[in-house]
């Protein structure tokens, strides 16, 4: 399938995502998205998201554990989740509604 | 196998040094986490591809860099260091563009924007040499002495040492072996091969010795105004080396004009280029190294005025 859109792919949000149920570090995050978005993150990809997203507040770093460092959703990177993915909603209902209008229509 | 899906050894080794391009800020902040990412998950050709393209944006967007991570002392210190690497595949740069002119003497004698244009380039070029080598005396002093009192340092500053006795005698085989054959022999044959693989070689030699002595820099306690007059000198140096790309270019362009046979002419090892195309790839690539450098000294002169507070 060709992609139209790779918003619903933004390495920042898939990371966003993937912390939403809990902290977790960098490898987790990366079986994480793998799993329900079928995404492989690489390290460079990955911790580029890392970079941004602590830069803006929206993660955290918590205390390494061994040679690993969890990351967890702020405040602000919960309610710049929830906006960003009712956003997608708001899109995703309007294009499955006028499919479906189309499709009777035919 | 070796298609990209499976990891190699080869894939592992490059992802290590791929992290080693990454700003400093982010070796310090991620680079544990990413080398014991790269341990979890084996990296194949696309890990490294992947990191590259990190390390790429990394650079191009330093506002998402982790904050207050790289000291001042460390930031001018990298700035350095950064300049010194550029310089290298700079004077890699200039020494093609010394061997596509060294016989064209006539019509320098004949074209005044063509002498011109090459006197600059000299000139400048023994600027640059000299400030290079009174810029980092200072810093290599100081590295040598701490290397007597830390045996750990020791390595390091060997390390720094060996690539150029390594690449000195490996130009005195190359030498011999051209006196041995005669005139004219590094233009095709064994001898177009040889100096593609001296080429090479020099620039390996060249990047192994900056990355030793980036590390001795980083491990030895240098006083803020050494570290000033290095960042002094490294904004000369780049200064320099943006004339020089300057001066290389006017030189093409009035060789292209006023001695247009000459510029036709095949030229380097194979006689694979003209002496235009030539001067064109000397061009970007001194321009790529004296932007590079230009960033990496901007970056230094951000935290000049911090350095008296380390």
């Amino acid at each position: 399938m060709r992609y139209i859109s790779e918003r619903s792919n933004d390495p920042g949000l898939l990371v966003l995502t993937s912390l939403a149920d809990g902290p977790k570090h960098g490898y987790a995050i990366t079986v994480d998205v793998e799993q329900f978005a079928g995404v492989h993150l690489g390290p460079g990809t990955l911790y580029g998201a890392l970079s941004r997203l602590e830069s803006k507040g929206l993660i955290e770093a918590l205390p390494a554990e061994e040679r690993r460092r969890p990351y967890r959703l702020t405040a602000d990177g919960s309610a710049a989740l929830e906006q960003e993915l009712q956003q997608l909603q708001t899109v995703t209902r309007q294009g499955l509604d006028r499919l479906r209008v189309a499709a009777v229509a035919r | 196998m070796r298609d990209g899906l499976e990891p190699t050894t080869t894939s592992a080794t490059l992802a290590r040094l791929a992290l080693r391009l990454y700003p400093l800020a982010y070796q310090r902040r991620y680079g544990e986490e990413m080398r014991s990412l790269l341990e979890d998950q084996p990296p194949r050709a696309r890990t490294v591809v992947d990191l590259l393209r990190g390390a790429a944006r990394a650079h191009l967007k330093p506002g998402d860099a982790p904050a207050g991570v790289v000291g001042p002392a460390d930031r001018v210190r990298a700035s350095a260091s950064a300049v010194l690497l550029c310089w290298v595949f700079f004077a890699a740069a200039g020494f093609g563009y010394y061997k596509t002119t060294e016989n064209f003497g006539t019509a320098s004698r004949l074209h005044p924007l063509v002498r011109d244009a090459h006197l600059a380039v000299q000139a400048l070029a023994l600027i640059a040499t000299a400030t290079v080598v009174l810029g980092a005396l200072p810093l290599i002093v100081k590295a040598l002495a701490q290397a007597r009192r830390d045996p750990s340092l020791r390595r390091t500053v060997a390390l720094a040492l060996l690539p150029v006795i390594v690449f000195g005698a490996l130009t005195a085989v190359v030498i011999a072996i051209a006196h041995a054959n005669g005139p004219n022999a590094n233009g095709s044959g064994a001898g177009g091969g040889m100096a593609i693989a001296w080429g090479i070689a020099g620039l390996a030699c060249g990047t192994a010795c900056v990355l030793a002595c980036r590390a001795a820099l980083f491990a030895t306690p240098i006083a803020p105004d050494r570290l000033r007059v290095a960042l002094v000198a490294g904004t000369t140096v780049t200064g320099a080396m943006v004339a020089i790309a300057a001066a290389t270019a006017v030189y093409a362009i009035a060789i292209n004009l006023d001695a247009s046979n000459l510029a036709a002419q095949s030229n380097g090892p194979y006689q694979l280029l003209s002496v235009t195309a030539s001067l064109i790839v000397t061009v970007i690539v001194m321009v790529a190294a004296g932007a590079l450098a230009t960033v990496a000294v901007r970056r230094g002169w951000r935290v000049e005025g911090q350095l008296a507070s380390t």
